[in-house]
């Protein structure tokens, strides 16, 4: 009876163990791919599709996580009015170009996916279709398609910037205009018992976005960015670095530390008045929907040595797969047409997406209040460049732990500086 | 017999095929890998190196220090993870009337992927605790060891429970008697009796949680991440960020062979040393 009893439990336990191991071993493939299809019956052409070609299935991935569902209806609507199918593989954003890289290398890859133009369209730079024969390629706003060895193969998804984001009722940007200006500010939030400038802990907020603007303020910043990589200039020589180095040594001094900070948390306490600046971009807007925020907001510069540039760039474009068929690839860039000329799709990138136009004839009317000061930044000629988009692909992983050790010692912000700079050198390598 | 053979087969050829198809085909094609540097691109050369990236493992500081934080950390959790596994399994053998359920709920954190676990408890060690007043504990480094240690506790002193459980009701109750008989106290039996006994299931869990905690890693990554400096940066940690963050699968897949052998070794010299000191009834 009693062995019986053992058993029956250790069966019990075996069974429940595997499960287990199965749960893991879905968790563990964290960029499973759940696919939402919408197949196409009727093959009448409409729109981008035209009449005398064969179309294949297109399909989609993409990195931009905060578009998933309006994508997947636009995906809906395109089939309906084209007749060619489409699926969208979804990614939790985290491992997106780690999985594309698998997938594209064994020749499975999707038809039309994302990559941020700069280090990772290079590195994949024979895995691109050129895409100057779209009809809109000439419309695309100067230096905002991606040019890939003299091709242009990645057609951009909107305008993203980034910098300090105000809380006007708590801090009036125009008084920003130094790095001095800026600590002192910090000193007197902390008197005052609110959080100057809040950072967080992931990679990119914590350090890849702020250390942009030393590198951008320089007079030829792809030239600068090279010479720190082969070792021939030290960014500590550099004023536009020591400045950096003080503005973090000011964050570590007077505000709430980075690192036990997460993105959530960071434009919480913002929206709730706990927090007067953020160093992010208009992205975050989506965050403060869920609050009532009632203050006015806008992104203000970094000002270090009197920077009043905010950095602005395409953070992703998409790019077709090379290796797809020729009848994908042309259900692809028949995507690519209907969604920038058509009206429909043209009304998912402005209105749905919330994107800030590109292309020449589009307009939106309806943008958050980050995103037209972005807009507005841009129309004025007030930006400067995303340096970052040019570092070694995966240094993030390297300067985030740097960074983190500086806000959890009391190291200085010369050596912070010093570090980051070896980082470089040696992902250069 | 023929018959028998059949059945075997039949039984085990699946699993054999499966075992071979994702286990020992990746492996020998990753002991090729890492003879080359190559970033992962099937169009991208890959190039010869012959023993480099072997020799350069031993050289990388990053790496070593990953190494001896993952045996300490081992250490930590094998003690902690056996210690009170054997413990829970005594409680839960006696008369306890709650013992069902205290197995059930002992055993339940076993169910909760890693990464879950980690993410929870990663809220627990940092936003909590400087809620009250602790501090940060997953940005300092002991700390966040012993933060790794409590949860791997946490996650698997259920498991291996289960596998004591089982080794204790297999000792018969004859012997227990005979024991109480010869007038032998609670400790005496426990310790003479029970402990010798148990050789087998000693043997296995040590085994596992040797070779688990080596091999953590959606712990690692959900809970502490590599941490500043990569101060809370593990074996298999490491491994991955070479491969997938940096792009040198060759490079990765050496450091990931001569883990293979780190583990392979300690654990035979374990299952052969707890081999040895198991009594036959």
């Amino acid at each position: 009876m009693k062995m019986k009893k053992t058993l029956a439990f250790f069966l019990a336990a075996t069974m429940t163990a595997t499960l287990a191991l199965e749960g893991c071993g879905s968790t563990a493939d964290s960029g499973s791919k759940d696919s939402t299809s919408t197949s196409g019956e009727s093959t009448e052409s409409a729109g981008g599709a035209e009449e005398g070609i064969e179309y294949g299935k297109v399909i989609i991935f993409q990195s931009k996580t905060e578009i998933m569902d309006q994508l997947n209806k636009c995906a809906e609507d395109f089939t309906e009015e084209t007749g060619i199918e489409v699926e969208v593989w979804e990614t939790s954003g985290d491992s997106y170009f780690t999985d594309l890289k698998t997938d594209v290398s064994t020749g499975k890859g999707p038809t039309l996916f994302s990559l941020a133009p700069g280090s990772e369209s290079v590195t994949m730079a024979d895995y691109l279709e050129d895409l100057s024969d779209l009809s809109f390629a000439d419309k695309i706003a100067e230096n905002m398609a991606d040019e890939v060895n003299g091709k242009m193969v990645g057609v951009p998804y909107t305008l993203e910037g980034f910098g300090l984001v105000y809380d006007k009722s708590l801090v009036d940007p125009a008084t920003l205009n130094s790095t001095d200006a800026l600590i002192s500010f910090l000193e007197k939030a902390k008197a005052d018992g609110i959080n100057g400038l809040g950072l967080s802990q992931e990679d990119y907020f914590l350090i890849m976005h702020i250390l942009n603007t030393p590198f951008a303020l320089q007079n030829d910043p792809d030239a600068y960015l090279a010479q720190v990589l082969a070792g021939t200039v030290r960014m500590i020589d550099n004023e536009e670095f020591v400045e950096f180095a003080k503005v973090m040594e000011a964050i570590r001094a007077n505000c709430t530390n980075p690192v036990d900070l997460t993105y959530d948390n960071n434009c919480g306490d913002f929206a709730t008045g706990k927090t007067a600046l953020i160093h992010q971009g208009n992205w975050a807007y989506g965050m403060f929907k869920d609050y009532e925020v009632e203050f006015e907001m806008g992104v203000a510069p970094l000002p270090i040595v009197g920077n009043n540039k905010v950095a602005v760039s395409v953070p992703a474009a998409w790019y077709v797969n090379t290796d797809a068929s020729e009848e994908e690839k042309a259900s692809a860039k028949a995507f690519l047409e209907w969604l920038y000329t058509s009206e429909t799709g043209a009304d998912y990138l402005m209105n749905q997406f919330g994107f800030i136009p590109v292309v020449e004839g589009m307009t939106s009317e309806k943008l958050d209040p980050l995103s037209q000061s972005v807009a507005d930044a841009a129309a004025a000629g007030n930006t400067i460049g995303w340096s970052l988009s040019n570092w070694p692909a995966g240094i993030s992983t390297a300067l985030a732990p740097i960074t983190a050790q500086f806000f959890t010692s009391d190291m200085t912000g010369e050596e912070l500086v010093n570090q980051l700079n070896d980082a470089f050198v040696e992902a250069a390598k | 017999m023929k018959i028998k053979k059949g059945w075997y087969a039949l039984f085990t050829m699946p699993l054999m095929l499966i075992f071979i198809i994702v286990v020992v085909i990746p492996f020998v094609i990753g002991i090729g890998y890492s003879f080359v540097t190559w970033d992962g691109f099937a169009k991208h050369q890959a190039d010869f190196v012959g023993f480099s990236n072997y020799t350069k493992v031993f050289r990388d500081e990053r790496f070593l220090r990953a190494a001896l934080r993952t045996t300490i950390y081992t250490l930590f959790s094998v003690l902690s993870v056996n210690v009170l596994g054997l413990i829970f399994s005594l409680i839960v053998t006696t008369a306890l009337k709650v013992r069902n359920f205290a197995r059930t709920m002992l055993f339940v954190p076993y169910l909760i992927g890693g990464l879950i676990l980690g993410y929870i408890w990663k809220s627990v060690f940092s936003e909590y605790f400087l809620s009250i007043g602790w501090g940060n504990w997953l940005t300092n480094a002991t700390r966040a060891m012993i933060a790794m240690v409590v949860v791997t506790t946490w996650q698997m002193a259920g498991y291996v429970m289960i596998v004591y459980i089982t080794g204790i009701m297999a000792i018969p109750d004859d012997v227990l008697e005979a024991a109480k008989v010869d007038g032998a106290g609670y400790f005496q039996t426990l310790f003479k009796i029970k402990f010798p006994l148990l050789m087998p299931s000693f043997t296995i869990c040590l085994f596992l949680t040797l070779s688990n905690c080596f091999k953590v890693y959606d712990v690692n990554v959900a809970l502490t991440g590599t941490g500043p400096n990569y101060q809370s940066e593990m074996f298999s940690l490491n491994i991955y960020n070479e491969i997938f963050d940096l792009s040198n699968f060759g490079y990765g897949q050496a450091k990931a062979i001569i883990f293979f052998m780190i583990i392979a070794v300690i654990t035979l010299i374990q299952v052969s040393i707890t081999k040895k000191r198991e009594v036959a009834m």
